[in-house]
């Protein structure tokens, strides 16, 4: 078709993206929303194929295709134009409950000609515990209301008793009105906009767009694939969840332009609510993959015929019902996600065209917490810590990772300002700040993650609680990439406060006085002067730590990210009182690391 | 016009990235106009060169026209210059124990992904954060703390903040100091303290307090407020010191008014202190300038386009009221200060055009030629096609008469660009694929100007454009038609709007006070925060000698929804102080704004509504250019008429016999329709068929759609 028809319609269906995504950050004034950009809004075609996704959380471009293919399948013969579908049934193609689909058909001239999807994360879904994650739940029953696919609007119109079925089952309605308000708007602009394309362009020279969108997206896809080496590529995660330490297996196979991702080794299903289902696992492979090999081609149904999906029934990452999966997002998904960055930047380091794209793991392991409680101004709160979207970056082949500096599964989150939190939450920070020696070091090291504390303060019931979801305490999972090591594993401390003990000004664990002692999962208190600690994981390096440039861990130590024992022990690097290189001892620890190396190993565990 | 030494001149002068352009404005309403070429980083000689060019064909010498000049009014880059060159002053940061790494933390993501195009954040691995201006080993934490209600929780460890000082001076060699702590806009007396403490111990060393340059909410944006103030503090203090000097020198005797990013003046003395109110200060003035020329020719509802030879900028006054920026930036660096909001994009006459050898899409920009080599056509050196080459591929430009005649443009270098670089790629002849990239840069500023209104609850159907710049005259009418934009004027004024904003402008002081008060509350509440900001601003104003009669307070409040993230400020319309009913009426405001702004149903009020901040501008009034007024003659253009020669339609979809009219002949009144273009001496105006331009009374061209 004429390229520059082409062009246009191209750039419009981004913009119509877009401007859906700012009315759904305008309406839903949510700070996860807003702050985490824990949204999604993609374009999709008659047939419910990814047209046009944007940038949100990235596991859910498949998904709410699958949720478009759901809807179709089981309304055909009845979508009317201005309807809107809900759908949240992780077995049906959500990830979690509180994930809320919204699916809307657009038509022109009374023609289905596409869809348009978004989803939030809801306050809360009615699941046992409150904000959606809920670590206590035993199965999908416990995890709050879940449709696999009702009418919300018919031809324009709320169905109240349905809108009202829903509210009356989850503990914020009000905020879970707005909420679904946000997507119904996102919905209406996306559909107006859609319009005024169709009318402008015709509906056939727009499908027709959209058609050599996608081809071009394929065709683009498998070039780049065949300029990739062939060959296999693993990768391993390991989730603990209370003591329980679940595997995910992956192997990733590229045959010429062809990807296959194969699960077969995970561990079956778990009892905890870490699980996910197949149209998940989907959607965490794909997660990584659009912007580590389409960063530059447009995410549709193109880039997705390539790529197959092998994953066992049962297994952690394809659970059968009614296994729970409401902690999914940060569980059996990012380890997904992590594997799917492994074995893909494993591939691209392969490649001397394409070797800096790769990247180790950026932020791994998020930790849910979502806070309660009354506030210090005579009112109720609740709301996830922000700091679990500002994760660590990956090392690079060219560069470190960028400290606190997200993911890439959501490219654009944010996190919110300790003024922000302490204003609408009765807590005070101690600290928060990089966290030493969280980077995985390497040639170059991997971002680091951070660690923060926090206490109650002034607050009218003495306290709030809070309920964590929080893996990953034993066992590191950004890993590193071309022998670079993994960043440090996440950290959760109750510190229980001495008797007469003064808090003083501690600016690190070690220094808040009181006895530590481990949490990560469940619903806890913070009261009186107890402190409440998390350290979150910092990136993947790239390449051996002791071929680090050594000004650069100099650097590092001088600015407090790695310390002068990992200096030494791990890049081999000796460093004089005034912070300078010692060059000579640094040549001699790296020989001994060496020759450390190559001496014969006792057989060890 | 000839020089009557009764005569007194209003000379303004803005510093742009590329030109420092000139407006004086005589006492019998006379407008002349000076441009130079900017001279980084002595930017004085470029003002000085830019005042003596508008002089000269006055008959005067530089001196003759200062020594005459009761008021000069000043914009200048010199801030975001000395950022984005990183030319400033070697810069520490004292803060809160344990908080060492929120500047460089920048919020997670935030500060990684900000600034960047929606192509580059897809592609993370390839994105950092920008370069700090202060490196992590020259912040130093201290001990003390501030909570949410402004009480002091831990006293400040003043023998710390001695030593860190003295680290910073003596081992870190810094020149300056930003202070910021917690909750330092609730209770600044710790940050104070410090000022004290480094007076004492390293006199001489230039200190900013965030709770002094941006005394709101937000840590990581009020720290960074405070590093960047602190970081060209010394530069802009030296720089207006040494233009103050400059002008004296040769004859001037008056005040010097600097102009603000929320577009207001002030005077030198003051601005000198405040670096960050300067960032963007032109985009700004050119804002104010289209807002006067709405008020003048009756348009509430402006949107403002400057499209020059690398960016496409747009601003957007709606009511009569200005917007202001959520979330500045200066290069990739996060502040805070009321700044009137200008959007840009890198898409100007200098942008490259191209076809992307991996999706074989055509695109404009964002590469720029620049100044230099610039537009093939120019003949400069320049080697790859740009939208100007364009231009000129589909009669918009003559190659004889660009610049009066000055350059001879290159046609056949052009046309052979574009062939190399868009025709042949496309299997297109020249011609389709000059007419293909015009409507993809019309379609991307269509868009680009969609989703700024959108973000703001705006319809661009209810809105006038302004065209400024040496470019958008050749595309406004096009990309005005598919906004449906109710017309588009070309002010006569084009090539200087910046400076024309200048002379538009009044004094004006910004006052915050950050409190959160539930509604409804009781007015007297609220008349007091405004009553000890009113005394500060009547002082304030006076001491700059602006008499009551001409000193305006203006009360606007921030409001939002509880449990809500989004904060609209909201101009308080009641007579102050407050009775119940003006703080009721507020309230309703609010909730109308609110909805216009973020949609239909987004307002949430089961949660009620807080006031989170208090703002207060004082306004010194200052005089207004009064503009010559023409009567409008006959429609008939035929004096300005040069002849016909091929130019695209859009309407038609291809090139046709168009009109070529000199706009220097042109008389009010008349009326030009399309296909047509009109030649001014900075740009061409393009008009489709169905378009018809008409120059009204002040000489500007208004563009309808009739048909």
């Amino acid at each position: 078709m004429d390229p520059m028809t082409f062009s246009i319609i191209r750039h419009r269906l981004f913009r119509i993206v877009d401007e859906a995504v700012i009315t759904l950050k305008h309406v839903s004034g949510s700070a996860i929303t807003n702050e985490g950009h824990d949204l999604m809004v993609s374009l999709y075609r008659a047939d419910g194929t990814l047209l046009m996704g944007g940038v949100g959380f990235l596991h859910h471009l498949t998904s709410a295709a699958e949720a478009c293919k759901a809807i179709i399948r089981r309304f055909e013969g009845q979508i009317g134009e201005g309807d809107v579908y809900l759908l949240n049934d992780p077995y049906t193609a959500a990830l979690h409950t509180s994930d809320i689909y919204l699916v809307a058909p657009i038509h022109h001239e009374g023609r289905l000609v596409a869809w348009s999807a978004c989803f939030v994360h809801v306050t809360d879904i009615g699941a046992m515990n409150p904000g959606g994650f809920a670590p206590q739940a035993v199965d999908i029953f416990s995890e709050g209301f879940s449709s696999p696919g009702l009418k919300l609007l018919d031809r324009g119109e709320m169905r109240q008793d349905v809108l009202d079925t829903i509210l009356n089952m989850v503990r914020s309605p009000e905020m879970v009105s707005l909420d679904l308000r946000s997507m119904i708007a996102c919905c209406n602009v996306a559909r107006d906009r859609m319009g005024a394309l169709l009318t402008k362009y015709t509906a056939p020279v727009v499908d027709e767009a959209c058609a050599a969108l996608v081809e071009q997206s394929e065709q683009l896809f498998r070039a780049r694939l065949r300029a990739l080496p062939d060959g296999q590529w693993q990768s391993r995660q390991y989730l603990d969840v209370q003591g329980e330490t679940a595997r995910v297996v992956l192997t990733m196979t590229k045959t010429d332009d062809r990807l296959v991702f194969d699960f077969t080794g995970s561990d079956p299903q778990s009892r905890h609510s870490i699980n996910c289902t197949k149209w998940a696992a989907l959607g965490g492979l794909f997660a990584p993959l659009f912007p580590l090999l389409c960063y530059d081609i447009t995410w549709n149904e193109g880039v997705i015929r390539p790529v197959e999906m092998i994953a066992p029934e049962g297994s952690i990452v394809n659970c059968t019902r009614p296994a729970p999966v409401s902690v999914a997002t940060v569980g059996a998904i990012q380890s997904v996600n992590n594997a799917a960055c492994t074995t893909i930047g494993k591939m691209l380091a392969a490649s001397t065209e394409y070797r800096d794209q790769a990247t180790a793991v950026w932020h791994a392991n998020h930790f849910a917490i979502f806070k309660f409680g009354a506030n210090q101004r005579g009112g109720y709160s609740i709301g996830i810590l922000t700091e679990t979207f500002a994760g660590a970056g990956g090392a690079r082949s060219f560069a470190d990772g960028v400290d606190i500096g997200g993911e890439i599964p959501n490219p654009i989150s944010r996190m919110a300002n300790v003024e922000t939190v302490e204003g609408a939450f009765p807590i005070r920070y101690l600290f928060r700040r990089r966290a030493v020696d969280s980077g995985g070091p390497g040639q170059f090291r991997g971002g680091t993650g951070g660690e923060m504390a926090i206490v109650q303060h002034r607050a009218p019931a003495g306290g709030i609680d809070y309920v964590i979801s929080g893996k990953g305490a034993r066992h590191p999972m950004s890993e590193g990439l071309a022998g670079g090591y993994p960043g440090a594993p996440n950290s959760y401390v109750w510190v229980h406060a001495d008797a007469d003990a003064d808090l003083g000004a501690p600016d690190r664990l070690e220094a808040i006085p009181g006895t530590p002692q481990p949490v990560s999962w469940g619903v806890y208190p913070l009261r009186g002067r107890d402190a409440l600690y998390v350290r979150w994981n910092g990136g993947g390096g790239y390449g051996d730590p002791i071929v680090r440039e050594p000004a650069a861990v100099a650097a590092d130590v001088t600015s407090g990210v790695v310390s002068d024992s990992a200096a030494r022990d791990i890049y081999g690097v000796a460093l004089a009182a005034s912070g300078a290189v010692d060059l000579t001892t640094t040549s001699a620890l790296r020989a001994a690391i060496r020759s450390a190396r190559l001496a014969p190993q006792e057989a060890s565990e | 016009m000839q020089d009557s030494p009764t005569l007194s001149y209003l000379v303004a002068t803005d510093v742009g990235g590329t030109c420092t352009d000139t407006i004086v404005f005589g006492s019998d309403g006379g407008i002349h106009i000076g441009k130079a070429l900017s001279t980084p980083p002595d930017f004085a000689h470029g003002v000085l060169a830019s005042i003596q060019s508008a002089a000269t064909p006055m008959g005067l010498t530089l001196e003759d026209l200062l020594s005459r000049t009761h008021l000069f009014v000043h914009g200048s880059t010199v801030v975001d210059n000395a950022v984005l060159t990183r030319d400033g002053a070697r810069t520490g940061l004292i803060t809160t124990l344990g908080f060492e790494d929120t500047l460089h933390v920048t919020r997670g993501a935030y500060g990684r992904w900000a600034g960047l195009t929606e192509g580059q954040m897809k592609h993370p691995v390839k994105t950092d954060r920008a370069a700090p201006l202060v490196p992590r080993d020259a912040v130093v934490g201290v001990a003390e703390r501030v909570d949410c209600f402004g009480d002091v929780v831990l006293p400040l460890d003043e023998a710390a903040v001695a030593a860190a000082v003295r680290h910073l001076v003596d081992d870190k060699r810094v020149e300056a100091i930003a202070v910021s702590f917690l909750w330092s806009f609730l209770n600044p007396a710790h940050e104070a303290r410090v000022r004290d403490i480094v007076a004492a111990a390293a006199p001489g060393t230039y200190v900013t307090l965030s709770s002094d340059i941006a005394p709101v909410p937000g840590e990581y944006e009020r720290g960074s407020t405070a590093v960047i103030n602190a970081y060209a503090g010394r530069i802009t203090r030296n720089y207006l010191t040494d233009l103050a000097s400059q002008l004296a020198t040769r004859g001037y005797g008056g005040a010097t008014m600097v102009m603000q990013g929320y577009g207001g003046l002030l005077p030198a003395t003051e601005a000198a202190d405040r670096a960050v109110g300067m960032i963007e200060c032109g985009p700004a003035a050119g804002v104010i300038g289209a807002k006067f020329l709405g008020d003048l020719m009756g348009d509430a509802d402006v949107i403002a386009a400057d499209m020059g030879g690398t960016t496409f900028k747009v601003g957007v006054i709606q009511g009569g009221q200005l917007e202001y920026a959520r979330e500045p930036m200066v290069d990739r660096f996060h502040y805070i200060a009321p700044k009137i909001e200008v959007v840009s994009i890198g898409a100007g006459g200098g942008s490259i055009v191209a076809v992307d050898p991996v999706t074989r899409l055509p695109s404009v920009g964002p590469r720029s030629a620049g100044a230099r080599p610039g537009p093939v056509c120019y003949g400069q050196g320049g080697t790859e096609a740009t939208l100007t080459d364009v231009m000129l591929l589909i009669g918009y430009m003559d190659p004889d008469q660009f610049l009066g005649g000055s350059i001879t443009l290159d046609r056949a270098g052009a046309v052979a660009a574009v062939s190399r670089q868009v025709a042949e790629p496309l299997g297109l002849d020249p011609t389709a694929a000059a007419i293909g990239i015009y409507r993809i840069a019309c379609a991307q500023i269509t868009d680009l100007i969609r989703e700024i209104t959108v973000e703001r609850g705006l319809d661009p159907r209810d809105f006038v454009l302004h065209a400024f710049g040496g470019t958008c005259g050749m595309l406004a009418a096009a990309f005005g038609e598919e906004l449906s934009v109710r017309r588009v004027i070309i002010p006569y004024t084009a090539s200087v709007n910046c400076a024309f904003g200048l002379i538009s402008a009044d004094i004006a002081h910004e006052y915050t006070t950050t409190r959160t008060l539930g509604t409804p509350a009781p007015a007297a509440e609220v008349n007091a925060i405004f009553a000890q900001m009113e005394a500060r601003a009547r002082a304030q104003l006076h001491a700059e000698g602006i008499e009551p009669g001409r000193q305006r307070m203006e009360w606007s409040v921030d409001l939002r929804y509880c449990r809500q993230v989004h904060e609209v400020t909201t101009q308080v319309h009641a007579a102050t102080p407050l009775e119940p009913a003006g703080l009721a009426r507020l309230v309703d405001d609010f909730e109308a704004l609110y909805e216009r702004k973020f949609g239909k149903g987004s307002a949430y009020r089961e949660a009620g509504i807080e006031m989170t901040a208090f703002r207060l501008t004082a306004r010194g009034l200052m005089p207004r250019p009064v503009l010559t007024v023409e009567e409008e003659g006959p429609a008939d253009p035929a004096a300005a008429f040069m002849g016909q020669r091929p130019i695209l339609d859009l309407t038609s979809g291809g090139m046709a016999n168009g009109g070529i009219y000199d706009f220097t002949r042109l008389r009010p009144g008349n009326e030009v329709a399309g296909p047509a273009v009109i030649h001014t001496p900075i740009t061409t105006i393009a008009l489709h068929s169905g378009h018809l331009a008409r120059m009204d009374r002040w000489r500007n061209i208004v563009v309808t759609t009739v048909s």
